[in-house]
């Protein structure tokens, strides 16, 4: 075998390897990935979660609002730092048809002072490990916090957003909304 | 021919990040990754690699270990570094590399499962939940003096029960570390085979074509000329020679040591860390034969001089001339004595550098000690094997790069980066040239270890490519799908009096209650890396199946959930005989098929031991 064939055979084998595995991955997370998402928004309309007085709360009851729903915890600093927003705009358009949302993947006894010391003018519920379950349904594959996901009126998810979110972002696509 | 090596170096190169960037946060496991190995019989490190950008609170690590009856004592954290949180007021996280001293009190137990819940976010501006890592150890009986484990990576990792510990209350943090974490205790145990691996190297250094051609010459001068001698005479000149070489490196190694110690904290920089995987490098490179690296040639000779004006035949000169002589560094020493000087300045161990420098220097000056001592009838034929030496300390300067820079990048990266390692030395090994007939012993040994570096390398390729994120297992992937197991058949149950009537129904038999949903990823990863394990489904055999699929959350769901106190799948609960719930016993979140299974051998337990 000449020096050139051999190195063709190697390249070829090489991208053939490549190509099978890249393939592999491609066919094992794709299709699941769209399903996932359908199955995931599904489950976000049939939630119920208890609130902060033990009360299960559908968040289906928020139906033709613009529903924004923030996941996060009191533990979580980069959470912390986005409510005070959330405070402000639910204020500010609240009566056009805005709701927040708060998921706490929290303890109601630790979430409760928290809210009443940042005067929490929308719902807190109390969500568990499915509560995360449900945000890696929604696409958060890593599973973090916070994690924000706007629905429209007509209960189509217009936006995910892991991090914490961004005033001069956020404003003008509720204002967009609603 | 390395022209085509550097272009597929550079392809592979190029394709790691395209991997990588498939999305921007990292999974927790990738972004903290844990290792746990036995330090002890009484102790376990344990050990974090927090991906750069990423980082981990020091006061919410917890442990806990099964069985019940090994004790964990308090971990000894090392101090974190403090960051200023508007909330939370000053707290301590942790970057870079972590390691944990975790004291173990084990009544007999040698296999011990760890379970490691660490919380930790991302400069990016997230939180990850409360995170359980699991590591599986053995520990040697209380009181032998068996040495450490090999380290075991994280074998599985249950996600959510952290999660399910905070949500019902933590217990407050781990109690203060000590923080005398030193490297020397780290490598207790192990400084003898870190020693006689230096030793080693020295040795083979001693084989490359700079050196061992050298070494008759070298005795002959060592000896002095014309001297007639007893055998016993010349080897005592020639340890003392050695001696002198030896104690050279041993005070290069405990400068590197000290450098490493006043720099420790610029060592964990992953700019710092990266420039040295850099250098590594380039050092192999030199004993690829690209270039050639030594000390400029004024001052070798200066100390070649300096040298020669000692005289052979006295012990005190000629110990002299190899303290000399080790300052003489020659084009094969010198690209691997500076990764060596590196590498402990890394370790940050200032006894660790000395004695492994001084073992290096030892086994550098054994075959003269031969040759001293047999009269050069122990001597290997000088010949084209010393550059195969001298490339296998390329081949080990690239895999210390690869080691160095291995927690900054992505899995991916660096299983990638092994592959390309692997198959480029089979390569060089000739694993794909044919062997000419009549072929020595030796070749025909060394073709045949580049085949196994070769298809170890395409392994790590294949397993790379193909999602795999397993070191230890790089094709573990392909697996499960190439040979998917039989899915489990589960009893549907839909509410409450479904779930009473058939529990009632199974009287006699243990129950196991799954609550699925299609949207609940965890539960899939159940039903297709748990279930589908031979082991587990052996055990389930035994029992009678119940699923609600709670996809639907219809109020008859909920009343399923709520009676079970769960929020939402994953939960799987377990019933006695008799038809009760095991308290203590239900498996939230997604685990893997080893502990679930002995989760199961304890439900099977718990029902032969109910009356």
């Amino acid at each position: 075998m000449t020096r050139r064939r051999e190195w063709i055979l190697i390249a070829g084998v090489a991208l053939a390897a490549a190509a099978a595995g890249y393939a592999y991955n491609a066919w094992r997370t794709a299709p699941e990935a769209g399903a996932r998402a359908e199955a995931g928004l599904a489950a976000l309309h049939a939630t119920r979660l208890p609130d902060l007085d033990g009360t299960p709360q559908p968040l289906a009851q928020w139906r033709g609002k613009v529903v924004v729903v923030n996941f996060w915890a009191t533990w979580c600093a980069p959470c912390r730092e986005e409510i005070p927003l959330f405070v402000k705009l639910q204020k500010k358009y609240g009566e056009r048809g805005l709701q927040f949302v708060g998921i706490a993947v929290d303890q109601p006894d630790k979430v409760r002072p928290y809210a009443a010391e940042l005067g929490m003018n929308f719902p807190v519920l109390i969500g568990g490990a499915g509560a995360i379950e449900l945000t890696r349904a929604l696409g958060n594959r890593a599973g973090v916090l916070p994690y924000t996901v706007i629905v429209d009126r007509d209960g189509k998810i217009r936006s995910k957003e892991v991090g914490v979110a961004k005033e001069a972002k956020l404003e003008p696509l509720l204002a967009s909304l609603l | 021919m390395l022209k085509h090596l550097l272009t597929i170096l550079w392809l592979l190169a190029l394709a790691a990040p395209a991997a990588a960037a498939e999305q921007d946060l990292l999974e927790p496991d990738q972004a903290f990754r844990f290792s746990a190995r036995v330090l002890a019989p009484d102790a376990i490190e344990v050990r974090y690699q927090v991906a750069p950008g990423y980082y981990l609170y020091r006061d919410k690590f917890k442990f806990a270990a099964q069985p019940g009856s090994v004790e964990l004592g308090t971990p000894e954290l090392p101090p974190g570094k403090l960051k200023k949180d508007e909330f939370f007021g000053e707290v301590q996280t942790y970057r870079g590399e972590v390691r944990i001293r975790l004291p173990v009190r084990a009544a007999g137990a040698a296999n011990v499962t760890l379970v490691a819940t660490s919380q930790g976010c991302a400069d990016a501006g997230v939180c990850y939940v409360p995170h359980d890592q699991t590591a599986r150890l053995t520990l040697a009986a209380a009181g032998s003096a068996a040495g450490p484990v090999r380290p075991e990576r994280s074998a599985a990792e249950s996600k959510d029960e952290g999660l399910n510990a905070l949500l019902s209350g933590y217990s407050g943090s781990p109690g203060p570390g000590g923080d005398d974490g030193t490297i020397a205790r780290l490598f207790h145990g192990e400084l003898w085979l870190l020693i006689l691996s230096f030793f080693g190297f020295g040795l083979l250094l001693s084989f490359t074509p700079c050196v061992l051609p050298m070494i008759p010459i070298l005795s002959g001068i060592i000896v002095g000329r014309g001297n007639r001698m007893t055998r016993a005479h010349a080897f005592l000149l020639s340890a003392a020679y050695v001696l002198g070489m030896a104690i050279t490196y041993a005070a290069a190694g405990v400068l590197a040591g000290l450098s490493g110690a006043m720099l420790s904290a610029a060592l964990q920089n992953p700019w710092v860390v990266g420039s040295f995987a850099a250098v590594f490098v380039v050092l192999a490179g030199a004993m690829f034969g690209f270039y050639e690296l030594q000390l400029p040639a004024a001052l070798q000779s200066r100390l070649a001089d300096a040298s020669n004006r000692l005289h052979g035949g006295h012990l005190a000169g000629v110990f002299g001339m190899g303290a000399l002589s080790a300052l003489i560094v020659g084009p094969c020493v010198a690209a691997p004595l500076a990764g060596a000087l590196l590498y402990i300045s890394q370790s940050r161990d200032v006894v660790l550098g000395g004695s492994a420098l001084f073992a290096m220097g030892l086994g550098m000056g054994a075959p003269l000690l031969a040759v001293g001592a047999s009269a050069g009838a122990l001597m290997p034929k000088a010949g084209a094997w010393m550059e195969t030496v001298k490339r296998f300390f390329g081949v080990l300067l690239l895999a210390v790069a690869i080691y160095l820079v291995a927690p900054l990048v992505p899995l991916a990266v660096e299983m990638l980066a092994w592959a390309a390692l692997l198959v480029v030395s089979g390569i060089f090994l000739h694993a794909i040239d044919p062997l000419p007939p009549g072929a020595r012993g030796f070749d025909r040994f060394a073709k045949g270890v580049g085949v196994i570096a070769l298809v170890a390398g395409v392994a790590y390729l294949v397993g790379a490519l193909a999602g795999s994120r397993d070191i230890l297992q790089p094709l573990a992937g392909l697996r499960s799908a190439a040979a998917p197991a039989a899915p489990v058949a589960f009893t549907r149950v839909d509410s409450t009096d479904a779930l009473d009537r058939t529990v009632a129904a199974s009287r006699g038999q243990p129950v196991m209650l799954d609550f699925y949903a299609d949207w609940c990823v965890s539960c899939k990863e159940m039903e297709r890396y748990t279930f589908s394990d031979p082991e587990v489904q052996k055990r389930m055999a035994g029992m009678v199946k119940l699923q609600a699929d709670v996809t639907a959350n219809t109020a008859a769901h909920q009343a399923l959930l709520r009676r079970f106190r769960l929020f939402g799948p994953p939960g799987i609960i377990f019933f006695d005989r008799e038809g009760r719930e095991i308290d203590g016993l239900r498996v939230i979140g997604f685990q893997s098929a080893r502990p679930f299974a002995k989760v199961l051998d304890q439900a099977l337990a718990f029902e032969r031991g109910a009356p």
